[in-house]
């Protein structure tokens, strides 16, 4: 009986150990999507459209997010932000509406089944589409996020964004894994 | 009674803890200072790579897949198989809702929902290793243990779908399909080495390599050896001077070596397996002689399997299969010193194609053909010296099948499943077998899903045509498939990314269940279509996965069945199933505690007695990246060393067979 108590007693304590972890204001390390968010500023930045073919007038870039993606919520850090020339707005589109009006395109994971469709609508235009799910940049996504250890990492698929008309910087290309799907 | 109170208590307290726990982990993060996210703006790509983030445990996304599914499935993944400590498939299944798993010191059995008659051979379940068939064409069994083919260390998820699956997959899905998935050699781009040392002088030892390479093929090699000992036993049928008083020592041994190797390539698969395992029989099964290290069971696998998968534009997927099987299984039982060979053989090949449809945006139509084809379905059984043969069967036989399934959107959150399939057996004829599912989401992170469906079991060759003098058995070619009729209400709720509840209501009818009885006519052992069982059961389950990697599940089930001729109770049949999983992080992300609490209540067994109720406790401390690429595990298995047994089979002397007290492992696994 007592060493059974005396284990009960060390779940107890790991427990109670793991709601003290869980409750300790230590300073919130940045989550995946606070990064994303950041990296797709810095796309925004290091990518150059087409002179005429940026898909708003004006002095607006919009950032769409298909599907619900829990970067939806990190995307407002970079609201209102500047990106060669223009203002970054945010747009978290509901799936079945059309991709039109968006210089950039997120794709979420949950969309991954209509991947195809959706790529199929924006392929005559001048759209950057980036994803965080496994597969997407063979699929010709443009850019495309994962994880390595804890950091975020993404890939870049040139093929696809060159047919796009979309040239993507050098900088990015030298710290991104490619992938070239033809 | 105390454990069970004990057991009853700890599943309580956890439930409660996790369901509080995360109002403290919210209470905290109320005061952090800038957000971070604002000053990740200002630092360039390559600061950025450098950024490390909290891990977010995305595994806690419950997939559509699972809400959508027209059934209840339970996932296992990868990370919980390290946790938890789980050795082979068995423990995987052991933790999971509706399933019971049955040892017998020689071979693994599951039941589902309160079915798993002793010494079935597992042919109610489909088990499947990356959507490839893994029940073999002679007896159907499903190898759980130590038997299954691929070491538990290359599965990336395994999936399990309650209920019957015919009319998608056909025959042996009979109660759930199991499906076995296998890392991808883009997961572990490099070598992995790992060690496992046990108690009874238990051993493993693994390799594997895989990578993603820059064409785009990726590949998978692994080959694994194991080796235990095994512990002396007592057993108190053969406690006489003549047979050791019930005492058995260096007759359960386990061993197995396997090797696994996967190519893929621009939509094709090509797998390959094999793997041989070697048991000895302490229990002396089939009046064999006792404490005799010579008896033993040798099972042995190869398949080879080429896969092509090819989306073609957003609404059509293609799926193409072609398989080659070899189950060679050979059994020594001494007599009076004599030595007895039984052997099973069986090949096989066949094909499958699917073609996966998205029309008028309201249906998703999948449709498929099969086709199988037995080249040898032999069995065998003769004694060595002085040679006498008893059996040399050999059979051939084929297999047809189509099915179609549609998934209609009747109202966007509302979904009408509806699915069959046709089986022509060359041995018994034909077989079609339904699937209807309504799942409604009346809003969003509710699900209500009403099903039915019936499934088949094809008798198998051992049933249709086995005779033997030497066991007094004959055979009966006129045997039906079984059939099985299921209705299930299944209510689900998602709070969250990290909160799921099931509750889930069944009855099943199962009609002419072959069992095996003695013809007065002759006196000879036979199969013959005889039973029909019913049960009625109910289950509910909470799962929950927090942020800083706690996370909690627990079930509990109910079941009543009975033969529905007799009225009586079935055999190995436990009404109460309790499983508790929770996963302690005792230091964030690198160290972790898994607990896991199983109670199984009384079950009859053959003699009308009763195995009593069990309570296991098994502990595993994991730890990952303490040193870099670097996996340590120590578990404790059967904690309390908790004294229980199995109801045993026909072929066993023993009513009861005793279960494995207190247990450790550790293990070292090394990234390269």
């Amino acid at each position: 009986m007592l060493p059974r108590l005396l284990i009960f007693v060390v779940f107890m304590l790991s427990a109670v150990f793991a709601a003290g972890e869980a409750s300790c204001a230590e300073p919130r390390k940045p989550t995946e999507h606070d990064v994303k968010a950041a990296f797709i500023f810095n796309f925004a930045k290091f990518v150059d459209w087409p002179p005429g073919k940026l898909q708003e007038s004006g002095t607006i870039m919009n950032v769409c997010v298909v599907g619900d993606a829990p970067l939806g919520a990190a995307l407002e850090a970079i609201e209102g932000k500047i990106a060669g020339g223009k203002r970054i707005k945010i747009k978290l589109e509901p799936p079945q509406q059309s991709q039109g009006n968006c210089s950039i395109l997120f794709v979420g994971d949950s969309e991954k089944e209509q991947l195809g469709r959706i790529l199929e609508t924006v392929k005559n235009a001048s759209v950057l589409t980036i994803g965080d799910t496994k597969g997407f940049g063979q699929q010709g996504v443009m850019i495309n996020f994962f994880m390595e250890e804890k950091r975020v990492r993404f890939e870049i698929n040139p093929k696809a964004a060159g047919r796009a008309g979309l040239k993507v910087s050098s900088n990015l290309l030298k710290i991104a894994r490619i992938v070239g799907a033809p | 009674m105390k454990q069970l109170l004990h057991g009853m208590f700890v599943a309580v307290y956890f439930g409660v803890l996790l369901t509080l726990l995360p109002d403290a982990a919210l209470a905290g993060t109320g005061d952090e200072t800038a957000d971070p996210a604002t000053d990740l703006t200002t630092l360039s790509p390559e600061e950025l790579m450098k950024v490390e983030v909290a891990t977010v445990y995305s595994a806690s996304k419950f997939e559509q897949k699972v809400t959508e599914a027209p059934a209840s499935v339970s996932i296992v993944t990868a990370d919980e198989i390290r946790k938890y400590g789980y050795r082979t498939l068995s423990d995987i299944l052991r933790s999971l809702r509706s399933f019971n798993i049955t040892y017998d010191r020689n071979y693994t059995f599951v039941g589902v929902r309160g079915f798993g008659r002793a010494g079935d051979y597992n042919s109610r379940i489909l088990l499947q290793v990356d959507g490839h068939r893994l029940n073999d064409n002679v007896y159907s069994l499903a190898l759980i243990g130590t038997e299954f083919p691929v070491d538990v260390d290359l599965i990336d998820r395994v999936e399990v779908v309650r209920g019957p699956g015919s009319s998608l997959y056909g025959n042996d899905a009979f109660f759930a399909v199991v499906n076995v998935i296998t890392r991808r050699g883009g997961d572990l781009r490099g070598a992995e080495l790992s060690g496992e040392a046990g108690s009874f002088d238990t051993y493993k030892a693994r390799a594997t390599y895989g990578n993603l390479f820059k064409n785009g093929m990726e590949a998978l090699l692994s080959g694994s050896y194991y080796d235990s000992t095994g512990d002396r036993l007592f057993f108190k049928e053969f406690d006489a001077p003549a047979t050791n008083n019930g005492i058995t020592d260096h007759t359960d041994y386990d061993s197995f070596y396997n090797t696994l190797a996967k190519f893929s390539h621009a939509g094709f698969t090509l797998e390959g397996v094999y793997s041989s395992r070697t048991k000895g029989i302490p229990t002396a099964s089939y009046g064999t002689d006792f404490n005799e290290p010579r008896n033993k069971t040798v099972d042995d696998w190869w398949f080879a399997d080429l896969k092509y998968e090819r989306s073609l534009g957003s609404r059509l997927a293609v799926t193409g299969r072609l398989f080659y099987d070899i189950y060679d299984y050979r059994g020594d039982y001494i007599y009076s010193g004599v030595v007895n060979k039984d052997l099973g053989y069986g090949s096989w090949w066949g094909g499958e194609a699917k073609v996966a449809a998205t029309l008028l945006d309201r249906h998703k139509l999948v449709v498929g053909a099969e086709y199988q084809d037995n080249l040898h379905q032999d069995q065998k059984n003769y004694n060595l010296d002085p040679y006498e043969l008893f059996v040399d069967d050999r059979r051939n036989s084929y297999l047809v099948a189509g099915y179609i399934q549609d998934e209609i959107t009747i109202f966007r959150n509302l979904l009408l499943n509806a699915g069959v399939r046709y089986d022509y057996y060359s041995t018994f004829g034909s077989t079609v077998n339904p699937r209807l599912a309504l799942i409604y989401t009346p809003i969003d992170g509710s699900v209500i899903k009403l099903l039915y469906g019936s499934a088949f079991r094809a008798p198998n060759v051992y049933e249709l045509y086995l005779q033997s003098a030497s066991t007094g058995m004959k055979g009966n070619p006129d045997l039906k498939p079984e059939k099985i009729k299921t209705y299930e209400l299944i209510y689900e709720q998602y709070i969250g990314n990290s909160i799921r509840g099931t509750v889930t209501g069944f009855y099943y009818d199962i009609n002419d269940l072959i069992i095996q009885v003695t013809d007065p006519a002759d006196g000879l052992l036979v199969f013959r279509n005889l039973d029909d069982v019913k049960a009625e059961g109910a289950e509910a389950e909470l799962e929950e996965k927090w942020d800083n990697g706690l996370t909690g599940k627990v079930s509990y089930s109910f079941v009543h069945a009975e033969n529905s001729a007799t009225g009586q109770t079935l055999v190995n049949s436990p009404q109460h199933l309790v499983k508790l999983n929770v996963t302690v992080p005792l230091i964030r992300d690198k160290v972790f505690l898994g607990i896991q609490e199983l109670l199984t209540s009384r079950r009859k067994t053959l003699a009308g007695n009763f195995a009593k109720s069990y309570y296991i406790t098994n502990l595993t401390l994991f730890s990952q990246n303490l040193l870099k690429n670097l996996e340590l595990s120590a578990s404790l298995y059967n904690l309390y060393d908790y004294k229980y047994g199995d109801p045993g089979g026909n072929e066993h002397v023993e009513d009861v067979i005793p279960q494995d007290g207190r247990v450790f492992r550790v293990k070292l696994t090394y990234r390269f």
